[in-house]
């Protein structure tokens, strides 16, 4: 089959569909690959570089004349959809729910359609998840922009002209696109919190090294299906909108990744909240197509207010174009080789298959989207009720109870001192410092060296012979021939333990 | 020439090097340098202590050393890579087991009466009940681990009905015997408390091990290979050897926190790992397990195939 790629004809549209690495994956598992004229260059890929991976690079209309399968990023405009015909299969951002005549059109004209952004949520399906590797380039670009507009440094210094603070940035909405935004914004310097309503991602928060801000709300759980976020009760946006307050006041970046599937974007931000910010402050918001997150964001505009830059494009993927088409495309090769079983370049749309059938919006003259319901979110439904989550208790940690603990070790070393022979509290200080020197040795151990540790740690507790060496000179034959004994078994620990450690050290010989 | 000195700075080196060897092993670019210092400083303690303090029996001594050298070394060369956890488990069981023999033969010593009296016959006693103790849960945990790592035995965790109120009678009666123990050697006898405590701490470190998942036992065996660093270290105190407290408290206190790590990097919470059969403490571990248990939820294969 012939796989066509077009050029992107949507006003700024950088990306393209696939790139030549891609490309040459694809003719190897039989396709043949069209790709218009510059389709690749303002993600620059030449057209030269496409011809040396195996492609042809041909007109428009060869190129939706004569394939069978067309790649496109957004999906198709009005003459473009003019030009499909059926028996063809398009695969694209369709985004079915928003754009029904366009779903029409594609039905009526008998062609297999199917979205990328309609393909479910689950593990498996996760190479071919290009929201969330769009979600990502979002997040990242976002940091970029924001810095672009910003009048300081990300990270704090002091030099020899003064102290920098280092910048504050706030990542609302924890997502694909937040977690990307700081782990960018902390990998320039910047002191990064995020909120988010579901209490799941705190660990995902602070493992990216960023402050998760917390709202003491024990009953609500913010995780909708399929991962998702949903809407909150009014008490809890009241809550979460007296945080932001505080929050504006404070942080000199804003970024706003909050959405609900299927509905506008929450307005999160209010002019209030933009007005109580610094001067020079910069809020990047990702909603903003979808309405915004912030009251004054206007969507692919760049505009200021009381000091305060607020930037809504909502091309962010486009502004990385060679970025996004090469994770695009990697995206769509993996969709077209689960499609491809033999890799003999024909596909076949098994409709049975979970993922395909979520891709899948019209097939045969028949409009097939929405799939029925996901049989499995992201995460486990919850059955049973979740145990409430653990925030509050863990902030509000006792120190009386290590305190007391102290306190009775304390006396129970002074009791033992009271009664216990010089001889055995030379003996005892010697081991509690051994004790600590032993953790501390210990603490900063690398993960992938536990299993070698754990075996020469093994090999030097056979130490205890020393006990059996102390014994066997003994008059009395048991304990002599027990003595023997032992030194047999500790002996085979000593060799085995050091021998082991040894072997499974080799294997991190480089 | 002063031996006890010589003897001394030996086990000194031998301690500083075990230092190093932990040490080293904590960090990929030292760690086989590390090893290096593990094997040399054992070399040394064990010639020390072989010129220095062995008089007689000397055969059957360099055979038992030769013998069981060899039979480490062939097993350490035979066995597949995947099955290292379950031979490190294994060899932790002869620590164990040497450390219930060690304390054994102590106690038969016919001159422990005259050497010690009064709180430090108590104290010894006390020393020399805690390595056996610590050495038979030790031997027989062990030996449960490798039965689960090997899938010689079921994987799956056996939770009787009121486990944590057995270990709990378990260590109630540990701590009985030590007392009869004490009072009995003091008059000359003890031996029957000892082997009756020695029985129960064997079943202890069966129901223990039993009751943690198979995917749990690293954590275990690290566990374990601390436990086998304290009764080390019990049998120093017993014997007054600097060098086995030394050795035996490093070992103790790594293993503790190595086995802490591992929970952590496994995204465990320490206690429902370990109190999933026991509580370190006794008491307080046990009866808080009851709600860190609530944390482990249970994947489909369906759900993990997705």
């Amino acid at each position: 089959m012939r796989i066509g790629v077009p050029r992107e004809i949507y006003t700024g549209e950088k990306r393209v569909a696939t790139t030549p690495d891609v490309a040459s994956q694809l003719i190897k598992l039989g396709f043949d690959v069209a790709v218009e004229t510059n389709a690749g260059a303002a993600a620059n890929y030449s057209d030269a570089s496409y011809e040396s991976a195996g492609c042809s690079v041909v007109s428009i209309d060869e190129v939706w004349n004569d394939s069978d399968i067309i790649l496109k990023v957004r999906g198709p405009e009005d003459d473009e959809a003019d030009r499909l015909k059926a028996g063809q299969t398009l695969i694209s951002f369709l985004w079915p729910a928003q754009n029904p005549e366009l779903l029409q059109k594609l039905t009526e004209r008998g062609v297999t359609a199917m979205a990328m952004d309609s393909v479910p949520r689950i593990s498996r399906a996760q190479k071919v998840d290009a929201l969330s590797s769009m979600a990502n380039i979002a997040g990242y670009r976002a940091v970029v922009e924001a810095a672009q507009h910003f009048g300081r440094f990300f990270t704090g210094q002091i030099t020899a002209a003064g102290k920098v603070m280092p910048a504050k940035v706030l990542v609302i909405g924890a997502g694909v696109a937040g977690l990307a935004a700081i782990g960018a914004a902390k990998s320039m310097g910047a002191i990064v919190r995020s909120f988010d309503t579901r209490p799941e991602v705190k660990e995902q928060i602070e493992s990216m090294d960023a402050e998760f801000l917390m709202l003491d709300f024990e009953d609500e759980d913010g995780s909708g299906e399929g991962g998702y976020a949903k809407v909150m009760s009014d008490e809890f946006i009241a809550a979460e909108m007296a945080l932001f307050a505080e929050q504006a006041k404070d942080v000199d970046i804003v970024i706003t990744t909050a959405l609900i599937p299927g509905r506008p974007a929450p307005k999160l931000w209010t002019a209030e909240m933009v007005e109580s910010m610094k001067d020079g402050s910069v809020i990047v918001d990702l909603a903003a197509e979808q309405g915004g997150n912030c009251e004054l964001t206007e969507p692919e505009k760049v505009v200021r207010h009381h000091g305060v830059t607020l930037i809504g494009y909502t091309d962010m993927p486009s502004r990385l174009a060679a970025q996004s088409s090469q994770l695009y495309a990697t995206n769509l090769r993996h969709l077209l080789t689960d499609l491809t079983p033999e890799k003999d370049g024909q596909i076949v749309v098994d409709m049975e298959d979970e993922v395909f059938r979520g891709a899948t919006v019209c097939k045969d003259g028949e409009t097939t989207w929405p799939p029925p319901a996901p049989k499995l979110s992201a995460a486990p439904p919850k059955a049973k009720p979740a145990p409430a989550p653990a925030p509050v208790v863990e902030k509000k940690r006792s120190v009386a109870g290590p305190i007391i603990g102290m306190v009775i070790a304390g006396l129970a070393l002074l009791g033992l001192g009271a009664v216990a022979p010089a001889s055995f509290m030379a003996h005892f200080t010697v081991f509690v410092l051994a004790c600590f020197v032993g953790y501390m040795v210990i603490w900063n151990v690398t993960a992938a060296l536990h299993t070698p540790l754990m075996s020469v740690t093994n090999a030097i507790s056979s130490i205890i012979i020393i006990g059996a060496l102390i014994q066997i000179s003994s008059e009395n034959e048991v304990i002599k021939w027990v003595a023997v004994a032992t030194v047999l078994l500790t002996s085979i620990n000593i060799a085995g333990g050091f021998a082991v450690t040894r072997r499974m050290l080799e294997m991190f010989r480089k | 020439m002063n031996i006890e000195g010589i003897i001394s700075v030996s086990y000194i080196i031998a301690t500083i090097l075990f230092i190093l060897a932990l040490g080293g092993l904590s960090n990929q670019e030292t760690a086989r340098r590390g090893n290096w210092y593990g094997i040399i400083g054992m070399a040394i303690a064990l010639v020390a202590t072989v010129l220095g303090v062995v008089t007689h029996n000397y055969i059957p001594l360099f055979v038992a050393l030769l013998v069981g050298g060899s039979i480490g070394l062939i097993a350490a060369r035979r066995v597949q890579m995947t099955q290292m956890p379950e031979l490190v488990a294994i060899l932790h069981s002869l620590v164990g087991l040497a450390a219930v023999a060690v304390g054994f033969a102590n106690f038969m010593d016919p001159d422990r009466l005259s050497h010690y009296v009064g709180v430090e016959l108590t104290i010894h006693d006390i020393e020399t009940y805690l390595g056996i103790l610590i050495g038979a849960v030790t031997f027989s945990g062990s030996v449960i681990a490798f039965g689960k790592l090997s899938g010689r035995m079921s994987g799956s965790p056996l939770t009787l009905p009121g486990r944590h109120y057995l270990n709990l009678a378990l260590l109630i009666s540990a701590i009985w015997f030590a007392y009869e123990f004490v009072v009995q050697s003091a008059g000359g006898g003890g031996m029957q408390p000892l082997i009756i405590m020695t029985v129960i701490a064997l079943l202890f470190g069966i129901h223990m091990v039993m009751a943690i998942g198979g995917a749990d036992m690293p954590v275990v065996v690290s566990m374990l290979n601390s436990y086998s660093g304290w009764a080390a270290s019990a049998t120093g105190f017993m014997l007054g050897n600097d060098l086995l407290i030394v050795t035996g408290a490093l070992v103790g206190s790594s293993g503790a926190i190595l086995s802490y790590i591992m929970c952590r990097a496994m995204n465990r919470k320490f206690l429902s790992v370990i109190a999933g059969g026991f509580g370190t403490g006794g008491g307080t571990a046990a009866a808080s397990s009851g709600e860190d248990q609530g944390e482990v939820v249970p994947i489909e294969a369906e759900e993990t195939a997705e």
